[in-house]
């Protein structure tokens, strides 16, 4: 019955991430699948803090917190430094936010898989800048609420599709995983591990505080978003490669929008609206993978 | 000039973190508070025998056979039988049903059954210490045996007189072969004797033996069964042929295989009207039942008329015999039509006998199969009265200087089945086990434990004090379950010989299932409120604040558990509950270890 997984963790109790973090399990998982000869490189964001402060360490490997836009060009640098020592089998990740890869840390990351730079950058994605109080980022979808789009105004725009970016570079590996579905999310981890350049997990990881949602519904919302759609596990490799990981059983969006706070003001139409959005980005994926768009 | 190239080293200052987190004590942080919380499913509550449905399945998955048929034994020594030809309240109470099909549970109850017989198992149940009193047990049929086998668990000796010259009651003399063969009975009969106790047979015991019996005993229990079949009140009925459909059952079943020819009347609509039909049809006669209401009234349980009707036994509902008459070697019998004035949506279908169109049948032989009752009347429990105790199952009589006489089986039971009877037995040891050590003042408090959630089953795990009382009674609902853990998997396919060749024997219908299916139907069980140790808790918990245990249990680290509240959503089958912190003591880790695997 258990999960065919690895049970070592390499996090201690005592952190200080909100009560039913998303981002905390995402990391737990994550390293469970990396194990300890990994070196991690982390930009600005709430795991900043989540890690704790000097002299404290939640984290049984090695972590150099860095400047909020540089996540790729730290990572390549700690890349280098060992490739110098003659170091080949310690791996070198970046551990960013959305902000922090979307938007911030967005010309790093691009120039570093330009380069194809021999590392694994994660992006832990709870769709804000959740560490300085909710802010939107590119990342954060349309039809929420944050403290930056308010009250009638929530956010009108898409959400970026970062994947996609990524795999414009025509990186060896990218994939999305969840939070809900550890055996997919360890599995790419142990490949993207296995595989040599860059490589891009982006990881959905639910927020409690941000989102307006009970903290024991954090794993189960992110289970939603799969099964809705609105978040497709698939993987891509070298660009061209696609395989979807999960299919839908077609559950409706506004399933997943009810149960949430940010997106309480949305409108049964508005919610119509979303429901065409993600269709048309599910059928736009499906066409990718080469999957018969189904009736 | 090369030394003048080299690179000078500087000092580098990074200030490197060197303690853990371990010292912040998240736990002061927590309102909510998660627990290990084993729970009732609602099989085991439905299971008129109270059976640990979710962990014998939970065992069944994992290939542990002998211990989920022990589990089985714990609480109904009569797996192989009820397997068989219980008619399974359990299934219709099935979470699973609200998401595919129910569990195939009495699938499973066979397969542990035969599977012990198979590899010969011999059962290690847990026996109290002997206690001095001893019962004597009138009546060897499902309820007697079972009597005695909770009783000799439970310390006392018994002693258990049968008059017919072999044990099982119905289960031997009434039940056909192809439904429940003997040897799976006497099999079963022999592990329960083992326990021991004397079974003695062709022991008649009469009314006088209730005067006598104070001398050696301190409590009787009298399971003497239904066995008359009462008349019809008929012109006719009392013409030789016209036959009592029991005894012919009994004929059958003693070996003795007439052959008969054309077609042949049973007038009843319970099991043995069924079971009369379809063991004439195999000895080669044309069946017709006849019954005075509508099919779906009929006390038969559904799945046996239905099998009944697919092998050829014709069925005329809504009507009455009215007279029978003989002439020569034919009888005819006069029948009426009655038609339904008014459909209770639930019950029984009213019916009335206005005068209408009369119609005659030509059969070759009748059996007469209506409702049966006890034999004798001192067979049956006193009225109520003072010092008389009716429980749900069985009726307990006290008098000064007298043993305690309790009444179990069908003389007691509102619905007459195998399961009922040991339900009677296990009420009734229970209820004498109380008298003897606590006095009969105490059975209300005491028996309202081992209630398997809340109904009227009883555990005798429960009342034994096994691992079962630390499950709470709350019986789980389907929207307790976690669903997403779950696939849709198609109920197994109950393998039967094919019409044709059941009707011309007396082989056993539903044949055997391989380990692997019954592996996978196992499987297909939710554990509805037990926990089956997939770990999840522990995986999800962002705090890694649930640590397992050397012994494969787990318990929550309340120094660091921040009350988040995923491990219990995330459990599939809601073996854990959170609460409000308030509502409990701070407790130390301790109180968060789990019931685990025994
Ligand atoms: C034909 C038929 C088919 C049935 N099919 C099913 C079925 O498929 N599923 C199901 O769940 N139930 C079925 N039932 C009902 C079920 O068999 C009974 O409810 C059950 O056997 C009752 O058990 P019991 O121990 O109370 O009585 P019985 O089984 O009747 O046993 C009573 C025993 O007491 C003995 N006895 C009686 N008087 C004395 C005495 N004075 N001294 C000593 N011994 C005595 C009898 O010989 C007998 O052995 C069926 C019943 C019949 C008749
Ligand atoms: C250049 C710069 N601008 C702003 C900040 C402040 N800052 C720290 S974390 C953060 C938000 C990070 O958001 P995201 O990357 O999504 O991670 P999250 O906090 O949501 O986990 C911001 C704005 C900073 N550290 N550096
Ligand atoms: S799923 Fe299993 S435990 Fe739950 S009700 Fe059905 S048989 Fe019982
Ligand atoms: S998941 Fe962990 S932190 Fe959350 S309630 Fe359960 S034990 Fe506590
Ligand atoms: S999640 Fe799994 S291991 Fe944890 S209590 Fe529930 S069944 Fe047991
Ligand atoms: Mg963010």
């Amino acid at each position: 019955m258990q999960l065919n997984v690895p049970d070592r963790d390499y996090m201690h109790s005592g952190h200080v991430g909100c009560p039913g973090c998303g981002a905390a399990v995402a990391m737990k998982f994550v390293l469970r699948a990396l194990g300890n000869k990994t070196i991690m490189v982390l930009p600005a964001c709430c795991w900043s803090i989540i890690a704790g402060p000097y002299p404290q360490s939640t984290l049984q490997i090695p972590l150099i917190h860095s400047a909020f836009e540089t996540g790729g060009a730290m990572a390549s640098g700690v890349r280098a430094a060992l490739d110098v020592k003659g170091d080949k089998e310690t791996c070198v990740v970046t551990w960013a936010g959305d902000g922090g890869t979307f938007d911030i840390g967005f010309q790093a990351l691009s120039g570093a898989v330009e380069r194809n730079e021999d590392f694994i950058y994660f992006c832990y994605d709870n769709e804000a800048y959740m560490n300085t109080g909710i802010q939107r980022s590119s990342s954060t979808p349309y039809g929420a609420w944050t403290t930056t789009t308010p009250g009638r105004d929530w956010k009108r725009m898409r959400k970026k599709n970062i994947v996609e970016a990524l795999v414009a570079h025509r990186i060896p590996y990218a994939a999305t995983a969840s939070i809900a579905y550890p055996e997919d999310l360890l599995r790419k981890v142990s490949k993207a591990r296995s595989i040599k350049g860059s490589r891009f997990l982006h990881i959905f990881a639910s927020c409690p505080t941000g989102w307006r949602i009970p903290s024991e519904i954090s794993v189960k919302i992110a289970r939603m978003a799969v099964q809705t759609n609105i978040f497709p596990l698939y993987e891509v490799e070298n660009g061209r490669k696609y395989t979807i990981n999960f299919m839908p059983k077609g559950y409706l969006v506004k399933e997943y929008f009810k149960l949430q706070g940010r997106f309480k003001h949305l409108s049964e139409s508005d919610l119509d609206q979303i429901q065409a959005m993600v269709e048309e980005d599910w059928e736009l994926l499906l066409r990718k993978a080469g999957v018969p768009l189904q009736g | 000039m090369a030394q003048d190239m080299t690179m000078k080293m500087i000092p580098l200052f990074i200030p490197r973190s060197h303690v853990s987190t371990a010292g912040n004590k998240t736990g002061s942080w927590r309102f909510l508070r998660p627990r290990y919380d084993e729970k009732t499913a609602p099989c085991s509550a439905a299971c008129p025998a109270g059976e640990d449905i979710g962990r014998i399945a939970m065992l069944t998955a994992q290939g542990l056979f002998k211990e989920a048929w022990e589990a089985i034994l714990k609480e109904n020594p009569l797996p192989g039988v009820c397997g068989r030809v219980c008619f399974h309240p359990c299934e219709p109470a099935c979470n699973r049903g609200e998401f595919d099909e129910a569990v195939a549970i009495h699938t499973l109850e066979r397969f542990l059954a035969d599977t012990a017989a198979r590899y010969q198992l011999q059962a290690d149940l847990e026996r109290r210490s002997p206690r001095k009193q001893r019962v004597a047990v009138v009546g060897a049929g499902p309820s007697g045996l079972a009597t005695a086998y909770f009783l000799t668990r439970l310390g006392y000796r018994c002693d258990v007189f049968e008059a017919t010259p072999e044990a099982g009651g119905v289960l031997r003399w009434g039940i056909p072969s192809y439904r429940l063969p003997v040897a799976v009975l006497r099999r079963e009969i022999e592990q329960m004797r083992r326990t021991g106790f004397e079974i003695r047979c062709n022991r008649r015991l009469s009314r006088e033996f209730l005067q006598e019996a104070g001398a050696t005993y301190d409590a009787v229990y009298l399971g003497c069964g239904h066995a008359k079949i009462p008349f019809l009140n008929i012109p006719g009925e009392d013409l030789e042929g016209v036959t009592d459909g029991l005894s012919f059952l009994q004929r059958v079943n003693r070996g003795d295989e007439p052959r008969l020819t054309g077609r042949v009347a049973i007038i009843g609509g319970g099991n043995t009207a069924v079971d009369v039909a379809r063991t004439s049809l195999r000895l080669g006669a044309k069946p017709v039942l006849i019954y005075r209401r509508r099919r779906a009234d009929m006390p038969a349980f559904p799945d046996e008329i239905q099998m009944a009707l697919e092998e050829g036994v014709e069925l005329l509902e809504l009507r009455t015999v009215q007279r029978i008459d003989r002439a020569g070697e034919e009888y005819t019998l006069t029948l009426r039509q009655v038609p339904v004035v008014n459909c209770a949506a639930a019950g029984k279908a009213c019916v009335q006998a206005v005068p209408q169109e009369c119609e005659r049948l030509a059969v070759s032989k009748v059996f007469r199969a209506i409702g049966l009752t006890a034999a004798e009347s001192w067979f049956d429990p006193p009225p109520n009265e003072n010092r008389v105790i009716r429980l749900n199952n069985s009726v307990l009589a006290y008098a000064d200087g007298a043993p305690i006489i309790a009444y179990g089986g069908d003389v007691a039971n509102p619905i007459k089945s195998v399961v009922h009877a040991v339900a009677s037995a296990k009420e009734a040891a229970i209820a004498l086990d109380i008298t003897f050590q606590e006095g009969a003042e105490a059975i209300g408090e005491r028996m309202k434990h081992c209630r398997v959630g809340g109904g009227s089953a009883l555990s005798m795990e429960i009342h034994m004090q096994g691992p079962r009382c630390r499950r709470s009674d709350h019986v789980v609902a389907f929207d307790e379950i976690n669903a997403d853990y779950f696939e849709l998997s198609p109920r197994i396919v109950q393998p039967r010989l094919l019409k044709e060749e059941r009707i011309d024997s007396f082989a056993e219908i539903e044949l055997k299932i391989s380990a692997n299916l019954a592996m996978r139907e196992a499987e297909r069980c939710f554990n509805c409120g037990l926990c089956n140790q997939c770990d999840n808790c522990r995986l999800f918990c962002p705090d890694l604040a649930v640590v397992k245990d050397a012994d494969s249990g787990r318990h929550i680290n309340y120094d660091y558990c921040k009350g988040c509240g995923i491990c219990v959503v995330e459990c599939p089958r809601n073996a854990m509950a959170l609460e409000e912190e308030n509502q409990t003591q701070m407790n130390t880790a301790e109180e968060g270890v789990h019931g685990r695997l025994t």
